[in-house]
């Protein structure tokens, strides 16, 4: 096995290597992701820009494509406020009791009478 | 405080019990019982029981697994994490007579098989795929510059290292010791189990243990390097990203990251892995099985087996100088273990918060981000998210910065991945 480091007869030097290389990999590694996330809606929405663009109406870099999640939780919640509106107006208006029920209830019945004397 | 007077009590009592027994057992000797006598048949169970061979060590760590229940429990400290592993605790320090193949350090045993999954580095791979079936990156997508505040709290993990050595720790060990500052669980459990074998038990308690404790540990080194006027900062809402962007995410991202430290496949390769099959839209029953029953399963096992890794004593010959000397959990490696973890996480955080403080210096008004998120960066999903979130709201009840603080957050968890891959890459 190779090692970059001597692990039995390490000096100071080989310690703040480690340090300050792993550190700078760390960096290096997310902000190739940074760049290339920053760059991934400019590719993905290049062909929709191209065919905006003619037309005149300029767009500024990523943010003229996307909507704010909060503008569509506002859109959704409309939305679904709209349709339970529409399931009120649908209502019968029948507000009588269609049924009266005689349910069979004992409270007064004779037959559970303390004295059942009898006739 | 009458629940841990009571508890103390008890065990007292168990190591007063363990006394007499030890003196009726010097009487049945003493009497020259003869083979098959009832005092003999007792000598013989006694010496079968934890009772026999009990120590107050094996107590100490008992009580500290009882202690990991009771903040699981009685404060909702991470109890998926500390019930698993205070039982394990428990499990792991009842005094046993060796040979039977019971104890996890036990050839042949089961716990021993289980116990395997976790030296050869089997579990934490399972459990970034579950975290990755089950976390959501669009913040981080969203708004990418955040990331670098993941990175910056990485300085936990190189600022340990450090800090182990001067402490006398070997190469290898300080390595191990300094994936703590990650403040990832299956990070530190996979580095040193390929680091320092030896010290899996410590150090993943120790992750574990700060991890739950973030919301002891953060606010106040928030509360002294974050000021009133710089809490109160609104950021900008995160913009929606695409189901496009959100299935490319975890393709470029595994490519990116493991060309540059390929050490981290294991861990990185099954967290974007498990995104894809949260992500893509075609795997749902793969992902619903990975962040659900999987992931529950392998935390059970984890837990158990690391909490009974920590068994107070445990003699071992030295290979160098042939004498017998505990290899347990109950050493000065594991107190300074401890001390180094708490020093990890507060540098960590610290990092964070001033890294965020750096960056507002070249930012215009209106993108500047709250320093409060940087503290998110230390990994720790999602309790140091939460943190950011409750400090921001004492600040201003209407500053919510959750979704800002998961970005930091979840790129902590790539960055602790990446820095254990590159000190394998050193060391190995």
């Amino acid at each position: 096995m190779t090692f970059l480091i001597n692990v039995e007869n390490w000096e100071w030097s080989d310690i703040f290597t480690i340090t300050l290389v792993g550190y700078s990999v760390v960096f290096l590694v997310l902000v190739l992701l940074i760049y290339v996330f920053k760059l991934m809606p400019v590719v993905l929405n290049y062909k929709k820009r191209k065919s905006v663009e003619p037309g005149g109406a300029k767009m500024k870099g990523t943010e003229a494509h996307y909507v704010a999640g909060e503008v569509n939780a506002a859109i959704a919640m409309s939305l679904i406020l709209y349709f339970n509106e529409q399931q009120h107006d649908d209502e019968s208006n029948v507000i009588t009791i269609k049924r009266v029920a005689r349910i069979y209830s004992p409270w007064s019945s004779k037959i559970y009478s303390v004295n059942n004397v009898l006739r | 405080m009458r629940k841990f007077a009571t508890v103390f009590t008890i065990m007292g009592l168990l190591y007063v019990l363990s006394a007499f027994f030890g003196q009726a057992e010097l009487y049945a000797q003493t009497a020259g019982a003869s083979s098959g006598s009832l005092a003999n048949a007792l000598n013989v169970f006694w010496k079968h029981t934890g009772f026999s061979s009990v120590d107050y060590k094996y107590l100490l760590m008992i009580a500290v697994g009882l202690f990991f229940i009771y903040l699981a429990i009685r404060y909702n400290y991470e109890p998926l994490l500390l019930v698993p592993i205070g039982t394990g605790i428990i499990i792991g320090n009842i005094p046993l007579m060796e040979g039977f193949q019971i104890g996890i350090y036990e050839e042949g045993s089961v716990l021993n098989y289980l116990y395997f999954g976790v030296l050869k580095g089997v579990y934490p791979p399972l459990i970034f795929l579950g975290i990755g079936a089950m976390t959501d990156f669009s913040s981080m997508i969203s708004n990418p510059r955040l990331m670098l505040l993941g990175a910056a709290a990485q300085l936990g993990v190189f600022g340990t290292f450090i800090g182990a050595m001067a402490m006398g720790f070997e190469i290898r060990e300080a390595a191990a010791i300094s994936i703590i500052g990650g403040a990832d669980g299956p990070t530190a459990i996979f580095a040193s189990s390929k680091l320092a074998p030896h010290f899996i038990g410590s150090i993943a308690i120790a992750a574990y243990s700060y991890m739950a404790l973030v919301p002891v540990i953060q606010p106040p080194i928030m509360n002294l390097l974050v000021s009133k006027k710089e809490r109160l900062i609104k950021m900008k809402p995160p913009r929606a990203v695409s189901k496009l962007e959100k299935i490319l995410f975890p393709l470029i991202g595994l490519i990116l990251t493991l060309f540059i430290s390929p050490s981290a496949l294991p861990l990185l390769g099954m967290l974007f892995f498990g995104n894809l099959l949260k992500e893509s839209g075609v795997t749902n029953r793969l992902a619903e099985t990975a962040r659900t029953s999987l992931i529950d399963i392998i935390t059970i096992v984890l837990g158990l087996t690391v909490g009974a890794s920590t068994q107070a004593v445990r003699l071992l010959e030295d290979p160098v100088t042939g004498e017998m000397v505990n290899k347990g959990f109950l050493t000065s490696g594991s107190i300074k273990i401890f001390v180094l973890g708490a020093f990890s996480f507060a540098v960590a955080t610290a990092g964070g918060l001033l890294f965020a403080k750096i960056m507002n210096l070249f930012l215009k008004e209106g993108n500047k981000v709250n320093p409060l998120i940087g503290a998110a960066g230390v990994s720790a999903v999602p309790a140091s998210a939460r943190v950011a979130q409750q400090e921001g709201l004492k600040a201003d009840p209407s500053n919510h910065l959750l979704m800002h603080a998961m970005a930091p957050n979840v790129s902590g968890v790539i960055g602790s991945a990446v820095a254990a891959g590159i000190m394998m890459n050193f060391l190995l």
